[in-house]
């Protein structure tokens, strides 16, 4: 590993970065939706080289009962990395990692979803991620939202889930993963693309406050883009390709 | 998960054999309409997708270097293991691997293993030392019937399009995996009272007893399993022998297709 934040060179002498994007440029996106024929509503999030697919099932019946709530729907959300999705495998199995982020990824999409409309039912959201390299929690609420349209659930709004950071003491837009890993600092969001509200942040590292807003910046300027990719996806499927 | 209606569906199931006919209309001997992807993601040093009618599996290598089991000191090893996670179908739970998923994998593994495609000797780095471990993982994300024929498939052209990541783990330069031969499976349910190729999810719920063979470039067997309740004739057996030779060689130009890429 390196001695510490920011002593690795990822701007260029040109101002772009490693890959040649500049500071407020993300990763491509490409989504699709009903992609799993088994599940009531699926996706398919490809940002950069991460790969998320989430399944969505129900509403259906809670159980055991001591789940259910009188008087709305319960989420059941599940993030998890299949063991070829990192550089080293990972073993199988549910870490801690992987339940914080199902954790605030389940509370993230219940600001949005109906939830009152399902009574005593469950809403079960499975999240894969395929190939991750930096931003998969991201990609994963983007997934599961879209997931969750294409199976008819009502919701608020959509969520898109994008990430600024810090690079030698630079604001950059969506870190890539040697970015990720020699960054300052990273601040991921969920953004409501038509409310404007954030259902999802989490942050670390060293942000001034100039800088968060900045960052805060970039990440609604990306889900403004991403929404379009959104909305593009689901009428390749519903309205015979007419946004 | 209790399944809904197996009776009904059962009957149906019977009606149509009676007239040689399936619940999705195939022929008894039709495949559904198989698509593969080889190389499509980003980390496993080899990956596969199969879309199989309504199953969609992803399978993924990965390496790593032990120290050789003391009584093989030339020898590497390989392992593949089958998750059966939520995201596949509403019947499945979180939770410890099932019966179910391990039998998956360890049927896919016997037949890969068993065959010889891979020379495990040619995983060797420093006898006694230094080895690769090689590592198959199979990610079921939708089950639509026949997870099996999926599994396998993904798994060896995963294999056979892997590259072995020789600089970053600073023990030469990287290289294509040996694999010397392409083992294909071909699954059987028993559904309406008689054999079927490739069941569908609607077979394998109101079907009985299962059977998947595994064969190898020159068509001999190298694995076998009867799953489920039910039996068997040798009669039986043959004929559908029968027919996995011809669906396993078409599959294994599928896979020879996408190679070289």
């Amino acid at each position: 590993m390196m001695g510490g934040y920011g002593d690795v060179q990822l701007l260029r002498d040109d101002g772009k970065r490693l890959d040649g994007r500049a500071i407020d440029e993300m990763r491509p996106v490409e989504i699709k939706v009903g992609v799993l024929p088994a599940a009531q509503g699926s996706a398919w999030v490809k940002q950069g080289l991460n790969v998320a697919v989430c399944a969505v099932y129900g509403p259906m019946e809670a159980h055991p009962r001591k789940i259910q709530r009188q008087d709305r729907a319960v989420l059941d959300v599940r993030y998890n990395m299949a063991p070829f999705s990192t550089g080293d495998r990972i073993r199988p199995g549910f870490n801690r990692r992987a339940r914080e982020i199902s954790k605030v990824t389940a509370e993230a999409l219940e600001s949005v979803v109906l939830l009152e409309r399902f009574p005593r039912s469950k809403i079960r959201v499975e999240i894969e991620i395929l190939a991750a390299e930096a931003g998969t929690r991201c990609a994963g609420i983007t997934a599961a939202s879209m997931a969750l349209a294409d199976a008819g659930i009502p919701m608020r709004d959509l969520v898109v889930g994008i990430a600024s950071g810090k690079i030698q003491d630079t604001v950059v837009l969506d870190l890539d993963k040697a970015e990720d890993n020699y960054g300052q600092a990273d601040l991921p969001a969920g953004i409501c693309p038509n409310t404007g509200e954030l259902v999802f942040l989490q942050m670390d590292g060293d942000l001034s406050i100039d800088e968060y807003n900045l960052a805060m910046e970039y990440n609604y300027k990306a889900a403004a883009e991403i929404h379009e990719i959104m909305v593009a996806a689901l009428a390749a499927r519903y309205d015979g390709g007419e946004a | 998960m209790a399944a809904p209606v197996p009776n009904l569906l059962r009957q149906e199931i019977e009606r149509l054999a009676a007239d040689d006919k399936r619940i999705d209309g195939r022929g008894r001997w039709e495949r559904r309409a198989v698509d593969l992807e080889v190389g499509l993601l980003y980390n496993a040093e080899g990956s596969a997708k199969v879309t199989w009618g309504g199953t969609v599996v992803y399978a993924g290598v990965k390496f790593e270097l032990r120290t050789p089991w003391p009584d093989r000191p030339t020898q590497g090893s390989l392992m593949c293991g089958a998750e059966l996670r939520p995201v596949a179908h509403v019947k499945y739970e979180p939770g410890p691997p099932s019966p179910e998923s391990i039998e998956l994998g360890r049927v896919v593994d016997r037949g890969i293993r068993e065959s010889g495609c891979i020379d495990m000797e040619s995983l060797c780095i420093v006898p006694g030392e230094k080895v690769w471990g090689v590592m198959i993982d199979i990610h079921v994300m939708s089950d639509g019937g026949n997870i099996f024929d999926a599994c396998g498939l993904a798994a060896i052209a995963a294999l056979r399009t892997a590259i072995v990541p020789a600089e970053r783990f600073d023990v030469g330069e990287d290289h294509v995996l040996g694999v010397s031969s392409t083992p294909i499976m071909a699954s059987f349910t028993r559904a309406g009272g008689r054999f079927v190729y490739d069941p569908c999810e609607e077979e394998e719920l109101g079907g009985d007893e299962r059977i998947h063979i595994t064969l190898g470039d020159t068509e001999h067997l190298h694995s076998l399993q009867k799953g489920l309740k039910g039996a068997f004739t040798p009669a039986e057996f043959a004929e559908i022998l029968d027919v996995a030779r011809k669906h396993c060689a078409e599959l294994r130009d599928l896979v020879a297709s996408k190679e070289g890429n």
